[in-house]
């Protein structure tokens, strides 16, 4: 995947960096500027994901998005300028992005990502997908996965947002910190003259696909146990995607009520279809799940920015395979789904 | 805007808004915060920073860019931030928040006020300032990977100071000037050594060899008195007397070279019991450097992460001393140099001393690049843990706003999930602690010091605005004459401050007020006399927990292990570069499941500064009513489930 680390940082970017080479190393670091990544979906959480990663310090960024801004873009995508309404939204991000790193170079690419095929996504190490349909998403993370490309899908949808991430076998560096004793200290004052050793180990961790993620037999007996502690967000976020595909749109404030009983419809039908209890997801998440909002944005773009850092600099345990938020109790999960 | 466009519900975007919101802190969290703040629909934010933007804030602070380097913090975040809603209004502050002008009345016009802060004296002052106020607060921190968001309302809650938050770390002195064993007590000797010879001195930072070592052997009781004399007298005199010496060879860098390092350590060998056990030092002479130190395989590291050979340590050691004595010369005779790990001389100094004494005994060397970590108390700061935390800031502002304050909860951002697959664990906030020393009704505290030998300016500066937080005091003895020994008026009381306490008939027992106009905070402090205190310590706190939880974890094993990988101290004078401590005892993760499991896994966190609180949650306490949980406080019931962060 990731180039080997090249030469030496500048001067300049340790300068630039000093904070984050002092947290996750100077390997780390050297691997995060190899990294070319390919951003699809210029909305709110795509913004704080290019902005997360460029100030990281990767080598390149690759924004894509064929749709035009709106006037909810102003809800939480902070790298467009309000005057652009009407323009493609990739291209009305570039300069902003651009200026937040002036060592990373970032592109706009306004074209539709289902008109790619397979040969262009191997000029990545990293896909990440937002705002997409379930068909696209599925599509895309097949490529990458024979390709052993790192790939990442998110949403936001108003208080709810979630993670996925496949990065097929990876492997990756950890540290942990261990005491040795020292050896006949004259002022054996407390037991505390120990000194601490960082050992840092090889680990590998394997994902899967979101295909299988979201084939998930939950009638299952083993199943139907464990879906007590499965976050409902992971149910939520099936229903918008239906929603996103059936409607060609994502639900808007400018047809609430209309959407709230379509979304409640689709619930009824998703859950179905799963074999669960209707009941399983109250009714009160189809009224908070409007726009982007930003505060949301926030949260899920930076965890998924520390998961894009972790995935190239191949530095600590990622986290294996979703994260879900959900703004109406301020939880944070991440589960392993699909993967036996 | 999210409040113009119909996202948010109708009350509540009419509150976004409309509602006055006032950011403390224009840094890491504060770009991050006055973004989502502008988009969400706020459209009236005041912000506050006395900071100016440096080059190594560029890879989070990302309002900012390198043209802005050295320009206001607060102005240039408001700039940044109105350009995502021109129609937003911001007024920006390039000042310090504790400054008097922001008074009680100046915080009752917000309807929020959110804490983006990175130093604890400044938490607790507008801490202080929002109770008397009587206005909510969203305080916040992060560390590293982890984070906290928490709400504070008076009288609903706990204040940012209800649970008493550890102490910077300190060694004892005679560590620090007879017998290092660590990098960090050459580091800690180093700093003080800078300051001996260019900075404001500081009896405490004596870098000579202690004659008072208590593993010398002797009369324990004797050397205490002659310690206590010392104190009163021959400190200042002796402290004096090495600028003094440094004036009169002209800070000639081979004179202090070979007096710091060759004949100080002849006379730290002559005291042999010291070596008994231990590796004796090696004195080193300018004029005869071994060969040796330094790593051959520096190719891969930038240039700060090389570790420098004794000869290099030693001419930049010269190099620095030079140049830091033409800095010193430009500011006139009484100019003094203030410490800062920014400032290359001043760094190249502290590494090259503090190298050149761990060579000395024995001690691995450091780069510069660690050093600097250590003798600036940095912590590692990232842009995604910002951008989380602001988020959750926001999230809980939104439910203040909506009236549901009962709905906020503790928010700690995780390394890794729990067992219960929490990266983000909302916790139930605890009620306001009676016995919190700020925000009771009658705040009290008893301290214990010696009478005799403190000073009414050691009681100001290191007991009443050291301690308990206060920022301009004025202290009235409660001996029925309300006599005033200290007054916030500059020049008032300035003929006591040398003076001991007992010169005002101050005993064991005494009580004395304390009365912060500013803060409207009221303390009684009764003073007990004691000889003398462990430690060196000049005072301590009667039922001080965090004394008693400093010295439990210390001994537990687990919390040593992640402590200290950042570490460690700061000056005892001035505020640390990034204060990060516990804000949560005793916190309950709210579970909406109803199968609650027996006991969480242990997580072992990176434990920020050497702080080792740790969150208590005991299982079967999960989402008990706030009643209940109370007992934890006063209880030995906490048990070893630590799956600690340690922020804010």
């Amino acid at each position: 995947m990731v180039e080997q680390k090249e030469m030496n940082l500048t001067e300049d970017e340790a300068a630039l960096y000093d904070r984050q080479i002092r947290l996750w190393g100077l390997d780390a670091q050297k691997r995060l500027r190899a990294a070319r990544v390919l951003l699809i979906g210029l909305q709110g959480l795509g913004a704080e994901i290019a902005k997360n990663i460029v100030l990281a310090g990767i080598k390149s960024l690759t924004l894509m998005d064929h749709t035009v801004v709106t006037e909810e873009d102003a809800c939480s995508q902070f790298l467009i300028p309000r005057s652009k309404i009407g323009e493609n939204r990739a291209e009305a991000s570039v300069e902003r992005t651009a200026l937040l790193n002036p060592m990373v170079e970032v592109t706009a690419d306004s074209s539709d990502i289902a008109e790619k095929d397979e040969t262009f996504f191997q000029n990545f190490d990293v896909v990440c997908a937002t705002n997409l349909i379930k068909d696209q998403l599925l599509r895309i993370n097949s490529i990458c996965h024979e390709n052993k490309i790192k790939f990442f899908a998110g949403d936001v949808f108003g208080y709810h947002g979630f993670m996925f991430a496949d990065l097929n076998e990876h492997e990756y560096a950890e540290e942990t910190i261990k005491k040795k004793k020292e050896s006949g200290e004259a002022s054996a004052k407390k037991a505390k003259m120990q000194e601490e050793e960082t050992v840092v180990s090889k680990k590998s961790m394997s994902f899967v696909r979101l295909k299988e993620a979201l084939a998930v037999d939950w009638s299952s007996e083993n199943m139907s146990k464990l879906l007590k502690k499965v976050p409902k967000t992971f149910f939520i976020i099936q229903v918008l995607l239906r929603f996103r595909a059936q409607y060609k749109r994502d639900p808007s404030p400018k047809s609430k009520e209309e959407d709230i009983v379509n979304l409640l419809k689709l619930r009824d039908q998703v859950l179905e279809e799963l074999k669960i209890s209707k009941d399983f997801v109250d009714d009160s998440f189809a009224s908070y799940c409007f726009a982007e909002l930003s505060p949301v944005c926030a949260i899920v773009g930076g965890v998924f920015g520390q998961e894009i850092i972790k995935a190239v600099s191949q530095k600590d345990a990622p986290h294996n395979n979703f994260f879900f938020f959900n703004g109406l109790d301020g939880s944070g999960m991440v589960d392993c789904i699909g993967n036996s | 805007m999210a409040a113009d466009l119909g996202v948010l519900n109708d009350d509540l975007q009419e509150k976004v808004k409309s509602s006055r919101i006032l950011v403390v802190g224009a840094g890491g969290i504060g770009c991050e915060l006055l973004k989502n703040l502008v988009l969400t629909g706020f459209k009236d934010i005041e912000v506050i920073d006395l900071d100016t933007i440096d080059v190594s804030n560029l890879n989070r602070q990302f309002l900012f860019r390198k043209e802005h380097v050295g320009k206001s913090k607060a102005q240039v975040a408001r700039e940044s931030a109105l350009k995502f809603n021109p129609d937003g209004k911001i007024k920006a502050y390039h000042d310090s928040v504790m400054s008097t002008e922001y008074d009680t009345e100046f915080f009752k016009q917000f309807d929020v006020v959110l804490n983006a802060l990175d130093n604890r004296a400044a938490r607790n002052h507008v801490n202080r300032m929002c109770l008397a106020a009587d206005k909510p607060l969203v305080e916040s921190g992060t560390a590293g990977y982890l984070g906290q968001v928490t709400v504070i309302k008076k009288g609903l809650t706990e204040c940012y100071e209800c649970q008493p938050k550890p102490h910077q770390k300190t060694f004892p002195g005679c560590t620090i000037r007879n017998t290092p064993s660590e990098p960090i007590h050459c580091i800690v000797w180093a700093k003080h050594l800078f300051n001996q010879l260019f900075g404001e001195a500081d009896p405490d930072e004596d870098v000579s060899p202690d004659t008072e070592d208590p593993e010398l052997a002797g009369d324990a009781g004797k050397q205490a008195l002659q310690s206590e004399a010392k104190e009163d007298t021959v400190g200042g005199i002796e402290r004096k007397s090495t600028r003094i010496w440094a004036q009169e060879t002209g800070y000639d860098p081979m004179k202090i070279f070979n007096k710091l390092f060759r004949d100080d350590i002849h006379y730290l060998l002559s005291m042999e019991s010291l070596w008994k056990k231990r590796r004796p030092p090696e004195p080193l002479d300018f004029d005869s450097l071994p060969n040796t130190g330094g790593s051959s395989d520096n190719m891969n590291l930038i240039h700060d992460q090389r570790i420098w050979s004794v000869q290099e340590c030693a001419d930049i050691f010269k190099q620095s001393v030079d140049l830091l004595k033409s800095e010193l010369q430009k500011q006139g005779d009484a100019g003094i140099l203030v410490w800062d790990k920014d400032e290359p001389a001043a760094m190249d100094f502290v590494t090259a001393a503090a190298n050149i004494r761990a060579y000395i005994f024995g001690i691995p060397i450091k780069s510069r690049f660690d050093i600097k970590s250590m003798a600036g108390n940095i912590i590692p700061a990232i842009a995604t843990t910002n951008a989380i935390i602001a988020g959750l800031l926001v999230m809980e502002a939104l439910k203040i706003l909506s009236g549901n304050i009962n709905d906020c909860r503790t928010v700690y951002l995780n390394r890794h999930p729990n067992s219960r697959k929490k990266l983000l664990v909302p916790c139930m906030l605890d009620p306001p602690n009676p016995k919190c020393y700020v925000c009771s009704s009658k705040p009290e505290v008893t301290v214990k010091v010696n009478t005799t030998s403190m000073t009414v300016k050691s009681l100001e500066d290191k007991v009443i605005k050291g301690q308990f937080g206060l920022v301009a005091p004025d202290v009235e003895l409660d001996d029925g004459k309300g006599t005033i020994i200290i007054s916030s008026e500059e020049g008032e009381t300035e003929e006591n401050a040398a003076k001991p306490l007992s010169f005002f008939g101050i005993k064991n027992g005494s009580r004395i007020k304390c009365d912060d106009f500013l803060q409207e905070y009221n303390l009684n402090i009764t003073l007990l006399h004691v000889d003398k205190l462990e430690e060196e310590k000049e005072f301590e706190v009667v039922g001080d927990v965090s004394e008693v939880q400093a010295r439990a974890a210390e001994a537990s094993a687990a919390a040593a292990a992640a402590a200290t990988t950042v570490s460690s101290f700061t000056p005892s004078n001035t505020a640390p570069d990034n204060s990060a401590s516990n804000n949560g005892q005793g916190q309950t993760e709210i579970d909406d499941e109803d199968d609650l499991e027996i006991i969480e896994d242990e997580e072992e966190e990176m434990i920020v500064e050497t702080s080792a609180i740790s969150r208590k949650r005991k299982a079967d306490e999960v989402e008990e009513p706030a009643s209940k949980k109370a007992r934890k406080l006063n209880s030995e019931q906490v048990n070893e489930d630590d799956d600690a962060i340690v922020v804010l």
